[in-house]
């Protein structure tokens, strides 16, 4: 049974007989204060909340909740249950059951933040308020391109219900767009593909639980009769929906958004580089690109090895054990259509503008060095025809591929520092994770998403995580590159569960007070994820 | 805490008790076909070079029910507020029942 191993079917077996030894493992940390009773009590009320069946605190029901891809190998960081309500009135009564009982709840919204901590809290003894059968679709306006969903719905409903409807409206995914959330997504300030890559940019007004069970509703949400909650983001006063995105003030139970309106044309293009030294040529062409708008989608500039692990496995590049050196993989983007550096962008308008800004596009692409190429060369190519998908919105999951790159272990967590979009920037940033990756025998499976100004650099940290000592390797490996990035000046836009703290200290003291001010006037009894992005 | 937690209550009430905003359409998607979610949700690996094939293996449902809760390896864990305990064992079910599909290809 190819894929399917027998150390595979053995972890099965341990799941569908008694999940004993998961009894202690789910259970065997307390938030500050709890006590297994306390848990015990709380769950109950869940129980009168939601339903006995929609509160899980047994290790069976809590099996898919602890699902982690991230290293954590001090195996700290596991629910002690979860509850799935389907109303914003039974969200508010539990957070006022929280509040009461002391118990601190982890909101999410499909739990499918993969690579970034999955539906896994920050800190030990949380709860899983999990939000996933809140997935009505509340309005979708086709003349003004807005929509309002709830928490549990995915991009894949959400394109159904688009092409059920016969409404010509693009959505914009992130690459596990099927099952991840346009909510969860827009609030981890995730990026998609289309020209409304930038998710929270497309995002207008929100609907939150506040911690003291008050229902608040930004912008124009909050005037009775108004028609523009979904088309105007700033309402009146400080603009406070960035406080609900990375944040732990609150739980959004609606989100507004904009959705980009079908184009008569579109033509995806793919810029073929040959040399991993190429990196700052494709830069300094694409920013002035970019910046003019004449592209205008979040562009995707991915390495071979990156490609390559997507559909194909590393021992077909290289011998097991064997450093993956460049020659290897050169040969085998070759084999495969792919330069060493493969940059994905698309052309959306009229068939009149696209044939206006394509010459030039294709000459300042071509004087960088690279190979200007477009379904008439490419065809079916399958890494072509990934982005292709991806930059109309279209869906797909074929990064997971890349989690069986080094086998079955199951290891990802991505490291992604931002900077400017200065080909010297990207290039030093290129040396330095490949020579920290190269220190503890991991890869350079990389790419630069190219936004209007910034790159971030989103580096995806492959490893065996059913492997101890690998696991604690790719631990102290991330760690070094968050470390030696920030004294370069470069942080993350966006980490996982298992970095949080470490990220916001490089962000400074007075941001960290800054933000803890705000949650302990919101928030008192520190109940709302206490840990997300460092906030306590 | 006492006062807190009141206060808290009383809030609640006021939102549920007198609803700030119109009812809103109670249009939850309806439990899907295993087709359905082979095509939206497994299909988008199984087949397509992502994860093994897994069609045409007479897989036990019993089987196939665990690694969709527990996500072996580089599987994402699925809970049942994404597919629900009746959708998954008739899911299950359909999978090893179904036919391999030539067109799929796996490793």
């Amino acid at each position: 049974m190819s894929g399917i191993n027998r150390r595979t079917l053995l972890g099965a077996a341990g799941a569908i007989g008694a999940t004993a030894g998961a009894a202690a493992l789910v259970n065997s940390r307390m938030a500050k204060g709890q006590t297994v009773a306390d848990v015990n009590a709380f769950m109950k009320e869940m129980q009168s909340i939601v339903g006995e069946e929609w509160a899980y605190w047994d290790p069976e029901g809590l099996l898919p909740y602890d699902k982690a891809y991230v290293p954590e190998p001090t195996d700290q960081l596991h629910p002690v249950g979860a509850v799935a309500p389907r109303t914003v009135e039974e969200v508010q009564a539990i957070v006022a059951a929280a509040n009461r009982f002391r118990q601190p709840i982890w909101p999410i919204s499909t739990g499918k933040n993969m690579g970034y901590g999955t539906a896994v809290p920050a800190t030990p003894g949380q709860v899983v308020l999990d939000l996933k059968r809140m997935n009505r679709i509340l309005e979708v306006d086709p003349d003004l391109g807005t929509c309002l969903v709830e928490p549990g719905v995915t991009y894949q409903q959400l394109k159904d219900y688009l092409e059920e409807n016969n409404i010509p409206l693009w959505i914009d995914v992130p690459t596990v767009g099927p099952i991840a959330s346009p909510m969860g997504n827009t609030l981890d300030r995730g990026v998609g593909y289309t020209p409304y890559g930038e998710h929270f940019l497309f995002q207008c007004g929100m609907e939150v639980v506040l911690p003291d069970g008050q229902l608040m509703r930004t912008g124009m949400g909050s005037i009775k009769g108004s028609t523009a909650w979904q088309s105007f983001k700033w309402g009146y006063g400080p603009y406070v929906d960035g406080l609900f995105t990375q944040s732990n003030y609150g739980i959004v139970t609606k989100l507004g958004m904009w959705l980009m309106p079908e184009p008569p044309a579109y033509k995806p293009f793919m810029i073929r580089h040959p040399n991993m030294e190429d990196v700052p040529a494709i830069i300094e062409a694409m920013r002035p690109l970019r910046v003019s708008n004449l592209i205008a989608n979040c562009n995707l500039m991915m390495s071979a090895s990156y490609q390559l692990s997507m559909f194909k496995r590393r021992d077909s590049v290289v011998p097991d054990g064997a450093p993956l050196d460049d020659a290897s993989v050169k040969r085998a983007a070759k084999a495969n259509g792919l330069g060493m550096w493969n940059t994905y962008f698309a052309l959306y308008g009229t068939d009149e503008t696209v044939a206006a800004i394509e010459p030039v596009v294709r000459q300042v692409l071509t004087a960088s060095g690279g190979e200007v190429l477009t379904e008439a060369e490419m065809g079916d190519n399958p890494w072509f025809h990934h982005h292709a998908t991806l930059m109309k919105g279209g869906l797909n999951l074929d990064e997971i591929g890349m989690i069986r790159w080094r086998g079955s272990g199951g290891g990802l967590a991505w490291f992604a520092p931002v900077a400017a979009a200065k080909g010297d920037e990207a290039e030093r940033q290129t040396r330095l994770a490949r020579q920290i990756l190269d220190k503890y025998g991991f890869d350079y499976t990389a790419a630069f998403a190219i936004g209007w100004r910034d790159l971030h650099h989103i580096i995806a940290l492959l490893f065996d995580r059913s492997n101890a000592e690998e696991h604690r390797r790719a631990d102290t490996c991330y760690r070094e590159m968050v470390s030696r990035f920030g004294e370069q000046g470069w942080a993350s836009y966006r980490t996982g569960v298992n970095t949080m703290d470490l990220v916001a200290q490089q962000y400074g003291a007075v941001n960290r007070e800054f933000n803890a001010k705000i949650k302990q006037a919101l928030d008192p009894n520190h109940i709302i994820a206490p840990g997300k992005s460092g906030i306590a | 805490m006492k006062r807190l937690a009141s206060s808290v209550s009383a809030v609640i009430a006021v939102c549920i008790g007198g609803s700030l905003w119109a009812a809103e359409p109670a249009n939850y998607p309806a439990p899907r076909a295993p087709e359905k979610i082979y095509a939206q949700t497994c299909g988008y690996c199984h087949g397509v070079n992502v994860g093994p094939v897994i069609r045409g293996r007479e897989l036990p449902p019993e089987v196939t029910k665990a690694f969709v809760r527990m996500g072996p390896n580089a599987m994402p864990a699925f809970r049942e507020t994404e597919i629900s305990n009746e959708e998954l064992d008739a899911l299950a079910t359909w999978l090893q029942q179904s036919e391999a599909d030539p067109k799929e290809r796996g490793q």
